[in-house]
């Protein structure tokens, strides 16, 4: 009864029931115009400033040299990624769901021998091949931008980065593919993705502060568990939580995550101190600077503690995998189509 | 064990009951009609049968799985042809049969499944956005054949379909009883259902109204054919006596400038004979054949009876496929 395919394709439908959704999503999708010119376009900003970092002048200092590629990840395609990616993603995937169900071809899909979450799953892989193939090219070319310019090419901080965007886009992948399947309409679920997309770029850190004020002012929670609090807050954004992971990544160094953490904050002398010395387990120094007096937080003896690592920040990406499949748990697989 | 058994089901959604108590049984092997107008709850009992959505009471086994717990080993052995369904526009003919095929680890022979549903290979390399609603239909049946499934549940199946189409797809559905699989088809056509089913159902307000042989429907059909005769104005009452004199004729009475005949539908030259041997001439007859909605107060005992109102010569069931077009 069951037929005899070769290789990879045959293998993945042996071991995977989503495999057949995920290999239809991946070829209706692909076939979209216009998630190819959002592709081209993504591609082409993308590629921008390591095109910069080809053209800068002759003969640029050594020690600039050396870091040149972590100062252009850190300060242009960290942004780059957070800002960008989740538009494509948005585009790629907000339709995945709610598209079938508009459209009547959901009847098609499960009438078919597949859980709902053989569904979802095989969604959330079909999509994030489409978004891969545009960011794998993106990002290759950057790295062969950096390669051949006058920065030294680290191949295991490029590596990385690569690693952890690919993390980050998938885990936008899951959140927007489980929206798609909890809204009615295609309309309402770009505009639940859109809503969670801005308030993760541009209000998360508000969030995170009002909570701490909160806590200061009607519970007297100050000093040091305030700023756990706000700290643990913070890395709940996905977002966030890639930011500072790249960043410590790209500080090479075992204070590196320690000032990777603390530049999440923006505080008065005093709070500053108290997240280095209490919360990161750092050495708190005051340096003059030419504007002022600025606190800087030197790792201490110890390492951040261990729920602040990279590693739990790691993980914390992947709250919100599981984030998704609640609400994929709850709005698709257990409700009536 | 029973294709499908259903057992008290009951679905409120919000504010409307669309099952009340379903209770029914498909037996293995049969090619059983599940008949009712629309509205009257039909998609909602096949959504149930195939989890699309859940009881508010009772219970569905299916293939002798429970339609909940056992869903995706059901459908593993299912044959659908959903109601309001769309194709991936952006995906060929053959793209939708091969994810079929793969979905239900089954061999697939494209040209033979093709074939059979009357669509040719070019149709299959072209998106489907490009097709006629009546090649999407013979597709999407197409798709519910492959992996010879033990049963074909097949909602509203001639809908978008042209008479030859439709007879394509009574034909397909009596191959696939012979091969051995359970047809399950929904129907709001009488004549759909007369034509190829073994076994009927009719689904009324989300109760069922009966459950019966296909002879059973066609002699509760015959209750409500009416041979409606056109003579000249004063022999209208001798025509009604000579007609009250055969034995077939349940009733006849003068209704306006006709004469309404009620007789089996095999009686009707027998009447017409009989008239005329009175030495009255026939300017003009018909036939006007049960409604859906006759049949139903045929079964209740609702109402006046059956009332005649399609006005069609011809009884066979390609006729009645015309009559989708007001549905």
């Amino acid at each position: 009864m069951a037929s005899e395919k070769q290789g990879l394709d045959g293998a993945l439908l042996e071991t995977f029931d989503w495999y057949p959704v995920a290999k239809k999503e991946f070829r209706d999708a692909i076939r979209s115009k216009g998630l190819w010119i959002l592709s081209f376009l993504f591609t082409a900003l993308f590629l921008l400033p390591a095109g910069r970092a080809l053209f800068l002048g002759e003969n640029i200092r050594r020690d600039v040299a050396e870091v040149g590629m972590q100062f252009f990840i850190s300060s242009a395609y960290l942004n780059i990624v957070t800002l960008l990616v989740p538009i494509i993603v948005i585009f790629a995937a907000y339709a995945a769901v709610s598209e079938e169900r508009v459209s009547g071809s959901l009847k098609v899909l499960l009438s078919l021998p597949f859980s709902r979450r053989d569904v979802i799953i095989g969604k959330v892989v079909g999509r994030s091949a489409v978004v891969g193939v545009p960011l794998m090219i993106a990002i290759t070319l950057t790295g062969v931008f950096f390669a051949i310019s006058q920065f030294q090419f680290k191949f295991d901080v490029f590596a990385w980065f690569t690693l952890f965007t690919v993390a980050f886009t998938l885990v936008m992948v899951a959140f927007v593919v489980s929206i798609s399947g909890a809204m009615s309409t295609n309309l309402r679920s770009l505009a639940g993705s859109g809503i969670v997309y801005f308030y993760l770029s541009f209000g998360w850190n508000s969030l995170a502060n009002w909570i701490g004020d909160l806590l200061a002012d009607y519970l007297g929670i100050t000093g040091a568990l305030r700023w756990n609090v706000v700290l643990f807050v913070k890395l709940l954004s996905p977002t966030q939580a890639y930011k500072t992971l790249t960043n410590s990544m790209l500080g090479e160094g075992s204070g590196a995550a320690t000032t990777a953490r603390y530049s999440m904050f923006r505080q008065g002398p005093e709070s500053m101190k108290t997240i280095c010395a209490d919360v990161l387990a750092g050495n708190p120094k005051t340096v003059q600077s030419m504007f002022g007096n600025r606190t800087v937080c030197e790792s201490g003896g110890s390492a951040v503690p261990f729920y602040f690592s990279d590693p739990a920040v790691f993980l914390s990406l992947f709250l919100w995998i599981g984030l998704a499949a609640a609400i994929s748990y709850y709005t698709f697989d257990r409700v009536d189509l | 064990m029973p294709a499908i058994e259903l057992d008290g089901l009951t679905k409120r959604f919000d504010d409307v009951t669309a099952l009340r108590g379903v209770d029914m049984t498909v037996e293995d092997g049969d090619v059983f009609g599940f008949l009712g107008p629309n509205g009257a709850g039909k998609t909602t009992t096949i959504d149930i049968v195939l989890d699309f959505v859940r009881p508010t009471a009772g219970s569905a086994t299916v293939l002798g799985m429970d339609a909940r717990e056992e869903s995706e080993a059901i459908r593993e052995r299912l044959g659908v042809l959903p109601e309001g369904y769309d194709l991936y526009g952006r995906l060929t003919g053959r793209q939708h049969l091969e994810f079929v095929a793969e979905a239900k680890d089954a061999d697939l022979d494209v040209a033979h499944i093709l074939d059979r549903v009357g669509l040719d290979l070019e149709d299959a390399e072209r998106k489907t956005e490009g097709y006629s609603r009546g090649m999407k239909q013979r597709l999407a049946l197409g798709m519910a054949l492959v992996g010879e499934p033990d049963m074909l549940i097949l909602d509203e199946p001639s809908s978008g379909l042209d008479p030859n189409g439709a007879r394509l797809m009574r034909q397909i559905v009596r191959e696939e009883n012979e091969r051995g699989a359970t047809v399950f088809f929904s129907s709001h056509i009488l004549g759909q259902v007369e034509a190829v089913c073994d076994e009927v159902a009719i689904l009324q307000d989300g109760q069922i109204v009966a459950e019966d042989s296909v002879e059973g429907l066609r002699q509760a059909t015959d209750t409500g054919t009416r041979l409606v005769v056109t003579v000249a104005m004063d022999e209208l009452e001798a025509a009604a006596d000579a007609a009250r004199g055969l034995d077939v004729v349940e009733g006849a009475s003068v209704e306006g400038d006709e004469l309404v005949v009620t007789c089996d539908s095999d009686a009707k030259m027998d009447v017409l004979t009989a008239i005329e041997d009175e030495g009255i001439e026939v300017d003009d007859f018909e036939t006007r054949e049960a409604s859906l909605e006759d049949l139903f107060a045929a079964y209740t005992g609702d109402g006046e009876g059956p009332t005649a109102t399609a006005s069609d010569t011809g009884t066979d069931a390609d006729a009645s496929d015309a009559e989708e077009g007001d549905a």
